[in-house]
């Protein structure tokens, strides 16, 4: 056999291997796409995504459904990223800052006010879920109308695992750099947001992206917070009308779903490439 | 330089840290406090009216709040739009969900007397958050304005904790059998309306139609409920009484007996081939291939439920509402608990405008004609005739409420479902039945061991 054909045969398998499995990972996402378009009694019925009578019904329900005009799907939209951007450029802004403190300073205290706030990383949502929320009571930030207690604590670096990524990422900057800033007559300020951070981009992106992401998705939050019908976020407004007594149409579910995700898929691949040019480009040179 | 602004980097930092501990310590003082302050003030006979009057001059707003499904916020939605037709100076503000995590966040209402004025609650909510009375108002003192008299006093005793009356019992709920007639069609044989029918009936669909083919299906919680049915109507005698498990171990036993015999005879797939048909504790049989055509042809469901059930099938037209069994001799057993209330909190301000709005949610015309049977078949008089007149009742669910209430004769101890018990996965009837299923346990005398071990940690903490 020649050398080319066997590189060919290998090639084959190669590419054979990563569709399949490439198939069977996007499988869930294609047949959630193709549910949208089933009837419901044909949703649970079978594996394929195909539909057999394919209907809008699903899409027709999800954006006319207004609860006595309490709330839209496009209201809904709106209130989720009202508050889920102040969400994210607040927890980048304030875990950079964190992290610069950590990784650049030496302070008395310094190694066990990091561990603990290592430890905080362990600590589950769960647990701080009735603490939080008498404390937000007193302040009667409850159903605030500006969603405070869903990104007022993002401005104190309360994500500890971005803290504690950046700290890493901010270790492996050469200190070389920091001093030829300082020699340029730079302070630490300035040291930060002209040297440090332009370096860390492809590590605040990915911060912000799944900042971005776990704050969409984040259903206990507003839950918790959110009272006022007007003002529910998308992840609570697709599961308003799931009752488990009376059930419900499942492709409507499944239409806004895929409605809702739209935008982070947008987001997420619009910053797909500042994240990879982030990775590509060398910091030093030689 | 450097070191204030660290120091005041890390201070930022440690800001955000105290929150959440200082949050910590706040909540246990406030919880210890709730338990502390209102020691149960001990009432035996009703509370007398207050003699509260409705204000119908000056603007009032109440806040309320329930969960459900899309027909039944709108139908609440146009009940209170009608209530505020009927008394312009009150609005009504509203706040609504489903029922995933609802209870989490009502819990932390409740516990930061932050809950809302009238709340739908569900019954267990009332032993279990406010054991003592100290959350919600007792009603006995509005009885001039909600005319309790519509109500059947079993109902009421069900909702009276601490002496109190906490809620207002706004449907009753039970379980019953749901048979898909299709296929006991095929298998040549009628639905079951005996314990021997039943058996028969697990032979005929193994024989005529398959070993996949099952008359009736079974989770870990419904396997619970029916031994208890089957338990009680044996020896006729409550499952709790007093804060006490009535039964020993040994009479547990035979219980799981019958349960395992359900298994050997082919009635009931087990948990293990349930699990592989993918039915488990995220998805219940409704969503499963098997029920949707008609290989497992009976469930035991709420009578709430049959809409959902029969909506599921692929042919429903065989979907039809069982008879009640009778096991035992003793008793009928069965089961049946108070399926919603609606309460007012101690927070609110307006505890005889909120008694007025639920009294025209459940008792009067107006209300009571729109809410129909979006929370259960209603359980007052006046408003089943209502809603009936209206043709507001799902005639299934009314044929299933019937039989069930007419059947039950032993009331259920509200910690039969406290969240030790019944979580799934984790809690004791999880692991019991699941075990047993699994064959885990060398005997039905040591799951019935288990079992009660677990009833009887439950009722001790309920009972603290």
């Amino acid at each position: 056999m020649k050398l080319e054909t066997r590189h060919k045969i290998a090639r084959f398998f190669q590419y054979f291997v990563l569709i399949a499995v490439g198939f069977i990972m996007i499988y869930p996402l294609l047949w959630m796409i193709g549910a949208t378009f089933k009837s419901n009694a044909e949703i649970f019925s079978g594996i394929g995504f195909i539909p057999k009578n394919p209907t809008l019904e699903g899409y027709k329900l999800a954006v006319t459904q207004n609860y006595g005009g309490d709330i839209n799907i496009w209201r809904a939209m709106l209130n989720t990223y009202s508050f889920v951007f102040p969400k994210v450029i607040f927890t980048v802004i304030s875990s950079v800052i964190a992290a610069y403190g950590f990784s650049r300073f030496k302070f008395k205290g310094r190694d066990i006010l990091f561990s603990i706030m290592i430890s905080t990383l362990f600590l589950p949502q769960v647990v701080l879920n009735v603490p939080q929320y008498l404390m937000y009571n007193t302040f009667g930030w409850i159903d605030s109308p500006w969603y405070l207690p869903l990104w007022v604590p993002s401005l104190f670096a309360t994500e500890t695992y971005f803290v504690y990524q950046l700290v890493q990422f901010m270790r492996s900057i050469p200190h070389d750099l920091d001093e030829a800033a300082a020699i340029d007559g730079c302070g630490p300020v300035k040291t930060l947001y002209k040297i440090i951070c332009p370096m860390l981009s492809p590590s605040l992106v990915a911060c912000g992206l799944f900042q971005f992401m776990w704050s969409c998705n984040d259903f206990m939050g507003p839950l918790l917070y959110v009272s006022t019908p007007r003002k529910y976020p998308m992840s609570i407004f697709v599961k308003l009308s799931m009752d488990a007594d009376n059930g419900f149409s499942w492709n409507r579910i499944l239409a806004l779903s895929l409605i809702s995700i739209i935008p982070q898929l947008i987001v997420f691949f619009a910053a797909q490439d500042s994240f990879i040019d982030g990775i590509a480009a060398g910091s030093v040179k030689g | 330089m450097k070191k204030a602004i660290a120091l005041a980097l890390v201070g930022a930092m440690s800001v955000g840290l105290l929150a959440g501990c200082g949050g910590g310590s706040s909540s246990s003082a406030a919880a210890s406090s709730a338990a502390s302050t209102e020691a149960a003030s001990e009432a035996t006979s009703p509370a007398e009216p207050a003699g509260a009057t409705v204000n119908t001059t000056d603007p009032i707003t109440l806040t309320m709040s329930w969960w459900g499904g899309d027909s039944r916020h709108e139908a609440y939605q146009n009940a209170l739009a009608a209530f505020s037709e009927k008394y312009p100076n009150i609005t009504v503000e509203a706040s609504y969900g489903a029922w995933s995590g609802w209870e989490d966040k009502k819990s932390a209402q409740l516990y930061s007397n932050s809950a809302e004025d009238v709340m739908q609650v569900n019954w267990n909510w009332l032993s279990q958050y406010s054991p003592d009375g100290s959350k919600f108002v007792d009603l006995n003192q509005y009885s001039d304005i909600i005319d309790l008299t519509q109500f059947s006093q079993a109902s009421l005793d069900a909702c009276t904790v601490a002496g109190e009356l906490q809620a207002v019992p706004v449907s009753m709920t039970g379980r019953i059998f749901y048979w898909n007639t299709k296929t006991f069609e095929a298998a040549g044989v009628d639905y079951p309306k005996t314990l021997d029918d039943l058996m028969a009936a697990g032979k005929a669909f193994q024989e005529k139609l398959g070993d996949d083919y099952y008359p009736l299906a079974l989770g870990e919680y419904d396997r619970m409920i029916l031994m208890t049915f089957y338990l009680e109507s044996v020896y006729g005698k409550p499952w709790v009484e007093n804060g006490e498990l009535q039964y020993t171990a040994e009479e547990v036993a035979t219980g799981l007996d019958f349960i395992e015999s359900l298994e050997d005879n082919h009635v009931i797939p087990s948990i293990p081939t349930m699990n592989g048909k993918g039915i488990d504790a995220n998805n219940s049989i409704d969503k499963s291939q098997v029920w949707i055509d008609g290989t497992y042809a009976g469930i035991f469901e709420w009578d709430s439920s049959a809409n959902k059930y029969q909506s599921a099938l692929a042919d429903n037209s065989g979907f039809v509402v069982g008879d009640e069994i009778k096991f035992g001799d003793k008793a009928n057993g069965g089961f049946s608990k108070v399926s919603m209330g609606l309460a007012i909190t101690e927070t609110c301000q307006h505890p005889a405008e909120a008694a007025a709005l639920i009294n025209f949610l459940l008792n009067e015309e107006a209300g009571a004609s729109i809410m129909g049977s979006e929370c259960g078949i209603p359980n007052s008089a006046a408003g089943l005739s209502i809603a009936e007149a209206a043709d507001k009742v799902k005639p299934l669910v009314k044929e299933a409420n019937s039989k069930v209430m007419a059947f039950v004769d032993f009331p259920l101890d509200p910690t039969y479902e406290s969240t030790d018990l019944k979580a799934n996965p984790g809690g004791t009837y999880a692991d019991v039945f699941g075990g047993l299923s699994y064959d885990e346990y060398d005997s039905t005398a040591e799951a019935a061991e288990d079992l009660v071990d677990g009833i009887e940690d439950a009722l001790a903490s309920a009972a603290q």
